[in-house]
């Protein structure tokens, strides 16, 4: 599979690479940079803002933002914290994005979790407390209100989103096969 | 640029018809939609399998609902989920206080009443009236508050009481004499006026057919005929007079047409928000009320061969893995085509493409020559594959085959023949390597050391085909046959070295992806979609290798499939 995909290349110095194989755009407005956790070899882009300085406000170490591994954040995609009055106060909740996550470009995502498998496509707004299960797909400018929740194997698109399709079966090695593709091809410029 | 694979549903492994055909479209889907029925060894597709629900649950609160309560629940969730009736997102539950003293008191949570309120569009159900005093069990709360009025209610069971008995016998009554199979509830009218014609009385036959037919059924003293085996749904009889709640005087539509008035055209319910209600009900959008979310299923799916019935797809019902999971992607190649290219046809070469070749020998003639005078004339130059296809033109593209078995196999691509009077295609095709290998799937570290030099267990396994000889190249049924020797050296893993003796090499080998080209000669008249359909012949070692003291003996298999690329269109 992807045989015929072409090289994504960055220019050198445009991206730091962790230890784990994160990549990671200097371009890229991550606050609060000790709350967000990268599971490895995920790639956040140039443009995107990462909100981890949204944090509960109670004392202590809080993750706000947790990603795991083969994850994309595409360019200009802003990802924060969904946030509710709760008790009396207004509370932060953390963001939990689990493996093989691709978000693509100029996405909107307050989601409280992101399961397994999912493709977010092109400027999709999530409103606070999505809850997308694993394996599911977003269509490009999908629009999902507060607190929707997207079940596994399962197709959303339009504004406000609805389930417009399902899934084959073989959906969770074709989107491993693809972000392991994509982070394979997404190199420095030779 | 697709590549899609043909089922023959449930036939026997036919060539589907080729491409001018636009019935031919339904046997063919993408790789991953397909599945693979080990028992058949065939290739099973979703119009063909055999579906059962496993599980159904609500999209919403993702709750499994038990198969026993869904009929009763009316395929909806009974728990607290509702979709807008303005917009269909799912609504959220939300306290009111209205003292309006909880938002500055900042300890208190909202209480009752509860009302449901959509996030996507803001519409609340205060605005057709409904509110609850707990947050939970909406779905039970919302029936009691919003039963129908009596008269139509206690219709609606009377009918439905009715009914029940037919409804809930699955297995129509099957007649005494068991020999004929009598018209069911399930067959149309029309079949059984049919089938009462045929019953007809034949003077001067009534003797007879009396006796033949009183083995199956009785006469009533009447005289009148049992139907042994027919339906006996009883006369209905309507409660209640829909004259009685002063329908035929057209009050409730003069209301509609008042309150259209007053809103104009937009104030009136689209046909999407209505579709999905039980009955009818208010017209203006204002009025419609929420439904519960309706359930959605996890389903099983079963190889449709009346003898097989195995199972392809048994989804396990608590997560998102598949106890059984055959799909075709774990046994067939996965076939991409890309790398398009046009060739720059000298001026010596062009006079090919304006005579249309007429017969098979002519153009295999032309084939001949080309590939004679190919190297030192033709220049190529890359093109987007998504840029339009000229008529006239040669392209040249890669196909790339990806093995996932763990077993090295070998390919030969074909076209197939389609009917005798089908109509010419519009794009002649020649596939230059016809025969190749294609390493076996490895683990991804397993790739490194073995790159650069050629493998020797797969060269032996090459052989060994050979020299088993339980593998023929078939009868060699492509437009563009090989040559007997050629052919041999194939089978004896030849072909490569041979070509990279000439100069050229056929197939790039990367891992357990192979890449061949391919030409398509575009005829200059050609118009719209340019498709093909390949034959892919792949052989095997099967899995039961039987190995005995002195001699190990495999046993290698073939599997014949079609698929359907699509290269672009003609402008």
């Amino acid at each position: 599979m992807g045989a015929f995909d072409t090289v994504i290349t960055y220019e050198k110095g445009t991206y730091i690479e962790t230890d784990t194989g994160n990549k990671v755009s200097r371009k890229a407005t991550i606050a609060g940079a000790a709350n967000i956790i990268l599971g490895g070899k995920s790639i956040i882009q140039t443009g995107s803002i990462l909100r981890g300085d949204l944090r509960r406000s109670t004392a202590g170490q809080h993750v706000v933002i947790s990603m795991g591994r083969y994850c994309l954040i595409g360019e200009g995609t802003v990802l924060r914290p969904p946030g509710k009055m709760y008790k009396g106060a207004f509370t932060f909740y953390p963001v939990r994005i689990s493996d093989f996550v691709h978000i693509g470009p100029g996405c909107i995502i307050e989601a409280a979790q992101i399961g397994n498998g999912v493709e977010i496509g092109k400027g999709c707004i999530l409103g606070k407390f999505v809850i997308i299960k694993d394996l599911a797909v977003l269509l490009p400018d999908t629009v999902l209100p507060e607190g929707t929740v997207v079940p596994s194997m399962s197709v959303w698109g339009g504004n406000p989103g609805r389930l417009v399709d399902t899934l084959p079966e073989t959906y969770q090695e074709t989107m491993e096969a693809k972000c392991k593709g994509y982070y394979q091809r997404f190199r420095l410029a030779s | 640029m697709t590549t899609l694979y043909a089922c023959s549903h449930v036939d026997s492994p036919l060539p589907p018809l080729p491409p001018s055909y636009p019935s031919s479209s339904s046997s063919f889907s993408p790789l991953s939609n397909l599945y693979f029925c080990e028992e058949c060894d065939a290739i099973r597709c979703n119009l063909c399998v055999a579906v059962e629900v496993a599980s159904y649950f609500c999209p919403n609160c993702l709750f499994d609902v038990p198969t026993a309560n869904v009929r009763a629940d009316k395929n909806r969730c009974a728990r607290s989920c509702f979709s807008c009736p303005q917009c269909s997102s799912s609504l959220s539950i939300q306290g009111t206080d209205p003292k309006g003293e909880a938002s500055s008191s900042a300890t208190f949570a909202p209480g009752p009443p509860y009302i449901l309120v959509c996030s996507g569009c803001r519409w609340s159900s205060k605005e057709v009236g409904w509110e609850f005093e707990k947050p939970t069990g909406i779905a039970l709360q919302s029936q009691k508050m919003n039963s129908l009025p009596e008269t139509i209610q206690s219709e609606y069971d009377a009918l439905k009481d009715h009914l029940e008995p037919y409804v809930s016998n699955a297995t129509p009554p099957v007649s005494s004499a068991g020999a004929a199979r009598r018209p069911s509830r399930h067959i149309s009218q029309m079949t059984q006026m049919a089938s009462k014609a045929l019953n007809r009385e034949v003077p001067g036959m009534s003797a007879i057919s009396s006796r033949v037919r009183g083995s199956g059924s009785v006469l009533r003293k009447d005289g009148e005929q049992e139907k042994v085996g027919w339906d006996d749904l009883g006369e209905y009889g309507a409660k209640g007079s829909w004259k009685a709640l002063g329908l035929e005087r057209g009050l409730q539509d003069v209301e509609t047409m008042r309150k259209l008035d007053h809103s104009g055209a937009g104030g009136l319910a689209t046909l999407e928000s209505r579709w999905g209600m039980s009955w009818e009900l208010d017209k203006m959008s204002n009025a419609i009320l929420p439904q519960r979310i309706s359930l959605q299923t996890k389903l099983t799916k079963r190889c449709p061969h009346p003898n097989c019935r195995h199972l392809l797809i048994q989804p396990d019902v608590k997560s998102i893995r598949m106890k059984i999971k055959m799909v075709a992607m774990n046994y067939l190649p996965h076939i991409e085509i890309g790398r398009k290219r046009r060739r720059i046809l000298g001026s010596d070469t062009l006079g090919y493409v304006d005579d249309s070749p007429t017969s098979s020998e002519e153009i295999e003639r032309r084939r001949r020559e080309r590939r004679r005078t190919r190297a030192p004339t033709a220049k190529e130059e890359d093109e987007e594959m998504d840029k339009p296809l000229r008529a006239g033109e040669v392209y040249i593209y890669k196909l790339a085959l990806t093995n996932p078995l763990y077993d090295p196999i070998q390919i030969r691509l074909t076209q197939p023949h389609g009917p005798r009077n089908a109509p010419q295609p519009n794009h002649h095709l020649h596939i230059p390597t016809q025969h190749f290998t294609i390493n076996a799937l490895k683990d991804a570290w397993a790739y490194d050391e073995e790159d650069e030099q050629d493998d020797p267990a797969f060269g032996g396994s090459e052989a060994g085909v050979s020299e088993e000889g339980t593998v023929t190249s078939g009868t060699g049924t492509g437009t563009g046959t090989l040559s007997k020797k050629s052919r041999l050296n194939v089978l004896a893993g030849g072909s490569v070295r041979e070509k990279r003796s000439r100069g050229e090499t056929g197939v790039d080998k990367k891992g357990n992806t192979s890449v061949v080209g391919l030409e398509v000669e575009v005829s200059s008249e050609a118009k719209g979609k340019v498709e093909f359909d390949l034959e892919v012949r792949y052989t095997y070692r099967a899995d039961e290798v039987v190995e005995q003291v002195d001699k190990v003996k495999e046993e290698y298999k073939t599997f014949t499939f079609w698929i359907r690329v699509n290269v672009g269109v003609v402008v």
